[in-house]
């Protein structure tokens, strides 16, 4: 793909003018009612985020959305990551651990919703939805970190003498942090996405609920409301991690 | 720590390939190295040159045959943390700084980092002033000597050496082949150098073995040049002759 030639001031002028257009194209179809009451105007739409009413709900929807959703980040990165860590050092483990991997992937989450509920409960799903969807992201990215290592510098280590474990902590893992990095890049829209998804398995409270509830009760505006706060949410933590890649890449990456 | 001798006996290792293909790589070699002689090896490309390096380093496995180090296998000698290598890739971790990848031996010894003699050694391979450079601040002839200084941190019993200037151009090579002598000279140490050139084995070895395909030694040639040897090695007849007649067997 060609890239975009480097004048930071046009194209910061050139995306403006876009998304100018778009949201000016999209106020006037949803001020005229061009395809009905479900797409209100952006105008609309902010009125109620603003309201003093609503603020508050889709302010700690927003934030017990965002807490499963970390939870299940961080559960799930860290038992992926601690697996493939161990199937490095033994392995194997591998074949039998990469079809679980895949299985657990291939699953639609949608379908274990309610095993999960049973399993768990109402209130746990998301983050072990969120959990769940982060998990295998974090599995490849690590498991190929692990392997990414040159071989020069895997013989420079056999050569010095270093027992496995030497290895693992001095070569191996930092090798694989740019493809963690990344990996935690991809898997925090993930993450967003189990968490919401689990609160429509009847969590007592989140984004989803409110989108869920907004959109039985034909509370338009508030439905749209939700989505944009979890859109901006899942936004700022992938440019949080983007940025998180950025610095990683920098200082261990080749 | 004296330096230890190395014994190869009967030595014969063969890869087999997907195919059931087998590629005999070396060929019942006999070789001794004394304690403290440094041993060039040259020989065409796919002569098994890199393959006797890597099993005396233990990296592979003989399908026949042994070496042995100081009267123990490779891997004894790889546990004490005893050898000291270094190869055609520098193969510095790109994270740590010069003085950092330095540091990595003693690291793996689970010893305590000698910060004297890794600042010594920094000095002794011409990077004082770039401790703190990452490997991708640096040129490759820095690289290279970089790789060389950390080989010689924990003063190993065997250094072995597989093209380590390899990559290098030509003027670079030769200003690092003085600098090599020099450190070797001030610490003898039973040193296995595979390199392609041949003005840099008579340079460098008290020996230089010339091998053939497949993976067996042509010719053995007594360096007879005295230490410290100078550049002006370099301009000898006999430095020539020696040259001449090893390129001719080469050719071969």
């Amino acid at each position: 793909m060609e890239r975009a030639p480097n004048r930071p001031l046009a194209n910061a002028l050139y995306a403006a003018l876009g998304l100018l257009a778009f949201f000016s194209l999209w106020e006037w179809i949803g001020k005229a009612g061009i395809v009905g009451p479900t797409l209100p105007a952006p105008t609309d739409v902010a009125k109620a985020l603003m309201d003093p009413d609503t603020l508050p709900l889709l302010g700690s929807s927003c934030m017990y959305t965002l807490a499963s959703a970390a939870k299940g980040l961080l559960f799930g990165a860290s038992l992926a990551t601690l697996l493939a860590v161990v199937i490095h050092l033994l392995p194997p483990l591998r074949p039998g651990l990469d079809r679980l991997a895949v299985l657990v992937n291939t699953t639609p989450p949608i379908a274990i919703g309610p095993i999960l509920i049973v399993v768990f409960s109402r209130s746990q799903t998301p983050a072990v939805l969120a959990g769940i969807q982060v998990f295998f992201l974090f599995y490849v990215a690590a498991s190929s970190g692990l392997a990414a290592a040159s071989p020069a510098l895997g013989r420079v280590m056999i050569g010095f003498g270093a027992s496995p474990w030497k290895r693992l902590c001095y070569l191996d893992l930092p090798a694989s942090l740019p493809h963690l990095a990344s990996g935690l890049k991809a898997a925090v829209a993930a993450s967003f996405l189990g968490a919401i998804l689990g609160e429509w398995f009847g969590a007592p409270h989140g984004l989803g609920l409110v989108i869920l509830n907004a959109m039985q009760n034909f509370q338009v505006q508030l439905m749209w409301a939700a989505v944009v706060v979890a859109a901006a949410m899942s936004l700022t933590a992938f440019l949080l991690a983007a940025g998180i890649e950025k610095i990683v890449l920098q200082r261990f990456g080749k | 720590m004296t330096s230890a001798g190395i014994e190869i006996q009967g030595l014969t290792k063969r890869f087999t390939h997907r195919r059931g293909a087998v590629v005999e790589a070396i060929r019942h070699i006999d070789l001794t190295v004394a304690p403290g002689e440094f041993l060039a090896i040259v020989g065409p490309s796919g002569c098994g040159k890199s393959t006797l390096l890597h099993l005396v380093a233990g990296l592979e496995q003989p399908s026949g045959g042994a070496v042995r180090i100081g009267g123990e296998p490779p891997r004894e000698l790889v546990r004490k943390h005893r050898l000291g290598v270094a190869f055609q890739d520098p193969a510095l971790l790109p994270w740590l700084s010069v003085q950092s990848n330095l540091g990595l031996p003693f690291k793996l010894a689970a010893m305590p980092v000698d910060r004297e003699k890794v600042t010594a050694l920094i000095k002794l391979v011409g990077l004082k002033g770039f401790e703190h450079a990452r490997p991708s601040q640096l040129s490759g002839g820095m690289r290279q000597r970089a790789a060389i200084a950390r080989s010689l941190c924990l003063d190993p019993d065997v250094l072995l050496l597989d093209e380590p200037f390899g990559a290098l151009d030509a003027v670079t090579r030769r200003r690092l082949n003085i600098e090599l002598e020099r450190i070797w000279r001030d610490r003898p140490i039973t040193t296995l150098l595979v390199t392609h050139s041949v003005e840099e084995a008579l340079f460098l070895s008290d020996r230089t073995i010339v091998m053939e395909r497949p993976g067996a030694i042509a010719q053995v040639v007594q360096v007879p040049f005295l230490r410290p040897r100078t550049p002006d090695v370099l301009r000898l007849e006999e430095f020539h002759r020696l040259t001449d007649q090893i390129t001719l067997w080469l050719e071969h």
